[in-house]
């Protein structure tokens, strides 16, 4: 049985952005809530113990449907009242541009946090393949080499040839080929791209933000298919997660009036073929789901997935 | 690599390959404390793509290979050179090659057609296919912003061939319809100035850009790589078929062809299967096609594989033979007699080579010295 936390903010989000405070409330709440630790800093040492820690963003559409930024300096702000270094924190994509785009301030100063693309001139990609299935590829350096952990960020959204862009097609970020891995909806390349050693070892949660999600029409920013759903998707288990993140996206393509996503050709099958790769749960019946609604007042009270 | 010294390598025999992934950092980058560290990559081409339709609804088809890639707003095509940017589909690598250097064109290789001449080679990255094993991964298999790239327009290619004084410009290393847009505007502007193009490719092309290139070229050698469609499927991530295809509308557009076959231990090295592919070369595209057999090294995803014995290799090309193909050669496999010419009609030695070099040119014109016989090719 895996677990699964799903955080929601009260507000409607359609006017303002969530703030990082708000943001730190809701992945204080999500990391106690999943680990079951009362205590906030055992609860974060349960999944990221020390060392460097990665936050693999999704830049993709640049400024207007990526990781924010708030997002990452909440998580930040989490890790250093933890006890870890600034310096010991790197948010990265696959370029420089894509961050920069994306509002990220780029830094490799050696003070406060990292942010560097995987194109930046003194990182690259391994020098070693890494294999799984059909997919060979080098893998960031990044990942490799200067993280020891990594927590996975991206924003839920639709996809047009994988049709769920979360977690784990987020990592196709993190090789050095992913043009070569979207025949087949992505199966089962998205399982195996999540199934190369440095992925599958260093990633310790995904956080998938789920405030306002591009429904239809993704990957790329497409205003006509917003929805705010003002949640964040949190779980140690990627497959799991995504499974989760799939749930809210057919939700909100449905009261859209949009087709499921196996009706427009575009199954989700890679969740599954990743479940068979033994990296997680696909099955939504054996994931324990918790949905914590947090009201204005920053109290907690259970909530209903989809709404 | 700065522009001077990437120029600087033309000619100095090395390929002036500059993939930037692998070996060009510093072996320890944890500190990440360079400010060097957030150079920028060279701006990316982008240049509106030929070949390809909008789609009903949003995204676009891509038009110039039989994989007909459906991309949609900031996504790629499979070779990942293209890019949809708000549904116009852009070319990422035109004027940017990656690799640049002056090759004999025996090297390409082509052995009837000018021999001896030398062939300014470039190439872009990205590939159509991801053969697994590619001898040019570094930069077939990576994306423009993963090489080291530099500007250099149509124009200025044709300019450096003539200040170089090569009289051919060859589409190589990588996969050349992935910069198809480039190699027309050069080839077509080299025609002007007298120069010759050719294009070294797996032949995965669509027919209509085809069509409208083959008259801005003057030869084209072809990677058939099986004759097997299974082993297209599993090891080239491509199809035979389009690649039969092709070949059969190049030969009859009249433009010079040779064709390669590289021999790998255990996946394409049957007697059938060379019997099969000689068979296929000779109904299809007659006897006279030369057909080199190479010889397979230990590459990106095949290293566990030992280099093409010479045996086999000679097998092929007994077999090629005993299939009444006239002009078979053995490729990787310097100083061996299969590398040279020798007049069908009555075994003269026509032209005698030791890997590129040419160490004895006997035709005349493009006749058998001794029985006069016409040798097909460019001389």
């Amino acid at each position: 049985m895996s677990k699964v936390v799903v955080v929601k903010h009260f507000g409607d989000q359609r006017n303002r952005p969530l703030t990082q405070s708000e943001y730190e409330v809701l992945l204080t709440t999500a990391l106690r809530t999943l680990s079951g630790q009362s205590d906030f800093a055992a609860a974060v040492r349960r999944y990221l113990p020390g060392g460097t820690v990665g936050m693999k963003a999704n830049c993709l559409a640049h400024q207007l449907n990526s990781t924010p930024l708030a997002l990452a300096d909440a998580f930040t702000a989490i890790l250093v009242k933890t006890g870890f270094k600034e310096k010991d924190v790197v948010v990265w994509e696959r370029s420089n541009r894509e961050l920069a785009s994306a509002g990220f301030a780029l830094n490799v100063s050696g003070t406060g946090r990292r942010c560097v693309g995987t194109d930046a001139t003194v990182v690259g990609y391994s020098e070693e393949f890494y294999s799984s299935g059909e997919v060979n590829s080098l893998v960031s350096r990044i990942l490799t080499e200067i993280v020891d952990v990594n927590v996975n960020v991206p924003v839920l959204k639709d996809h047009s040839v994988a049709g769920l862009s979360a977690g784990m097609k987020n990592m196709y970020g993190a090789v050095n080929n992913p043009n070569k891995y979207h025949g087949n909806n992505c199966d089962p390349y998205c399982a195996h791209v999540n199934n190369l050693e440095p992925i599958k070892s260093k990633n310790r949660l995904t956080v998938i933000d789920a405030v306002r999600v591009q429904y239809n029409g993704g990957p790329g920013y497409s205003e006509d298919y917003l929805a705010y759903y003002n949640g964040l998707v949190i779980s140690d288990d990627p497959v799991a997660a995504d499974r989760v993140g799939l749930e809210i996206l057919e939700h909100l393509r449905a009261i859209n009036g949009q087709p499921t996503l196996e009706r427009t050709g575009r199954p989700v099958r890679y969740l599954a073929s990743a479940e068979r790769l033994g990296l997680g749960i696909a099955d939504i019946k054996k994931i324990e789901l918790r949905v914590i609604m947090i009201d204005k007042n920053g109290r907690e009270s259970a909530g209903e997935l989809l709404e | 690599m700065k522009r001077r010294t990437f120029m600087s390598c033309l000619g100095c025999g090395a390929a002036a390959t500059v993939a930037t992934q692998t070996g060009l950092f510093p072996p320890v980058i944890n500190s990440l404390q360079n400010a060097f560290a957030l150079g920028e990559p060279s701006e990316l081409s982008s240049m509106e793509a030929r070949h390809y339709k909008k789609l009903p609804g949003g995204g676009i088809e891509c038009g110039i290979c039989p994989r007909h890639c459906q991309v949609t707003d900031l996504e790629r095509g499979y070779c990942g050179s293209r890019e949809n940017q708000g549904d116009i589909y852009r070319t990422l690598v035109y004027g940017k090659p990656c690799s640049l250097n002056i090759d004999p064109i025996e090297k390409k290789p082509f052995f009837h057609f000018y021999p001896g001449t030398q062939a300014l080679s470039l190439a872009t990255a990205g590939c159509n296919v991801n053969c697994k094993f590619c001898q040019n991964w570094e930069i077939s298999q990576s994306r423009p912003e993963q090489t080291e790239n530099i500007d250099l327009s149509p124009q200025a290619v044709v300019d450096l061939a003539v200040q170089r004084k090569t009289p051919n410009i060859a589409y190589t290393y990588s996969e050349p319809t992935i910069f198809y847009e480039y190699m027309y505007d050069i080839a077509e502007a080299g025609h002007k100035h007298g120069l010759r193009s050719v294009m070294v490719t797996g032949g995965y092309i669509e027919q209509e850009p085809l069509r409208l290139l083959i008259p801005h070229l003057d030869a084209i050698k072809v990677d058939l790589k099986s004759i097997r469609e299974d082993y297209y499927k599993t090891i080239v991530n491509g199809e035979l078929k389009p690649v039969l295809d092709r070949l059969v509308q190049m030969k009859s557009s009249g433009i010079w062809l040779e064709i390669v076959t590289l021999v790998v231990p255990t996946l394409n090295d049957t007697d059938a299967e060379f019997r099969d592919l000689a068979r296929w070369v000779k109904t299809n595209l007659g006897a006279d096609v030369p057909l080199h057999f190479s010889q397979f090294y230990p590459q990106y995803l095949l290293k566990n594989l030992p280099p093409t014995p010479q045996v086999t290799l000679e097998k092929a090309y007994a077999i090629a033979h005993s299939e009444g193909m006239q002009y078979v050669y053995l490729g990787n496999l310097p100083g061996h007699p299969a590398e040279s010419t020798h007049c069908p009609k009555c075994n003269a030695m026509l032209i005698e080579r030791n890997g590129y070099r040419i160490t004895q040119m006997n035709l005349v014109g493009n006749h058998c010295p001794k029985c006069q016989s016409e040798i097909p090719g460019r001389f």
